[in-house]
């Protein structure tokens, strides 16, 4: 999605959202799960609803 | 490098200095008679006991002081450390207590050094798991 944007980096993504970049990585490497606040500042960052951004999958 | 990361290297500086600085004393003052009869020698030591825990505040207030520089996982990576931290030094005394207790049953008495090398093994897991925590 970084990609679509301007080839946002990680860091001016984190900058954005108000975050660290460490965050946006573990996040990336679906090694985070992000709160509702974090998430809606980052979907509001690519100007699109969360659920375009974030996707629910059912753990096994 | 992110303030958590800065926080991590700058504790293990401070515990790899430290751990350093006794075994120098140690030796240059001739080890573990000499703590137990030199008043001078254990001042120092106490003051390393002292310094180091000061060192440390200082550090994490000097590295974490500006708002914003840590965000919601940085602060659940804090939070969760202290409580490894507590477990993995309450198992390092119960440790300690079941082999000094058998060991010196016997004698009915613990040698005093075994004390500093509590608070010596305490600070080096206690790092140790926090650097690994975070």
């Amino acid at each position: 999605m970084r990609f679509d944007n301007g080839e946002m980096t990680q860091e001016e993504l984190a900058n954005r959202a108000g975050c660290t970049r460490q965050t946006i990585i573990a996040l990336e490497q679906g090694k985070y799960v992000p709160s509702i606040e974090l998430a809606f500042r980052i979907a509001e960052v690519f100007g699109v609803s969360l659920e375009e951004v974030f996707q629910y999958k059912e753990s096994s | 490098m992110a303030p958590l990361q800065k926080r991590a290297l700058y504790s293990l500086i401070i515990g790899v200095v430290c751990a350093v600085a006794l075994i120098g004393i140690f030796i240059a003052k001739g080890g573990v008679t000499t703590f137990d009869e030199d008043l001078g020698f254990r001042l120092v030591v106490y003051a390393l006991w002292i310094g180091v825990p000061l060192a440390y505040l200082i550090v994490v207030n000097l590295t974490l002081r500006k708002p914003g520089q840590v965000d919601e996982r940085d602060r659940l990576i804090m939070e969760r450390a202290p409580r490894i931290q507590f477990l993995a030094v309450l198992f390092s005394l119960a440790a300690w207590v079941i082999v000094l207790t058998e060991v010196f049953s016997d004698q009915g008495q613990v040698p005093v050094i075994y004390l500093t090398l509590i608070m010596i093994s305490t600070l080096i897991i206690g790092t140790i798991v926090s650097l690994s925590v975070s």
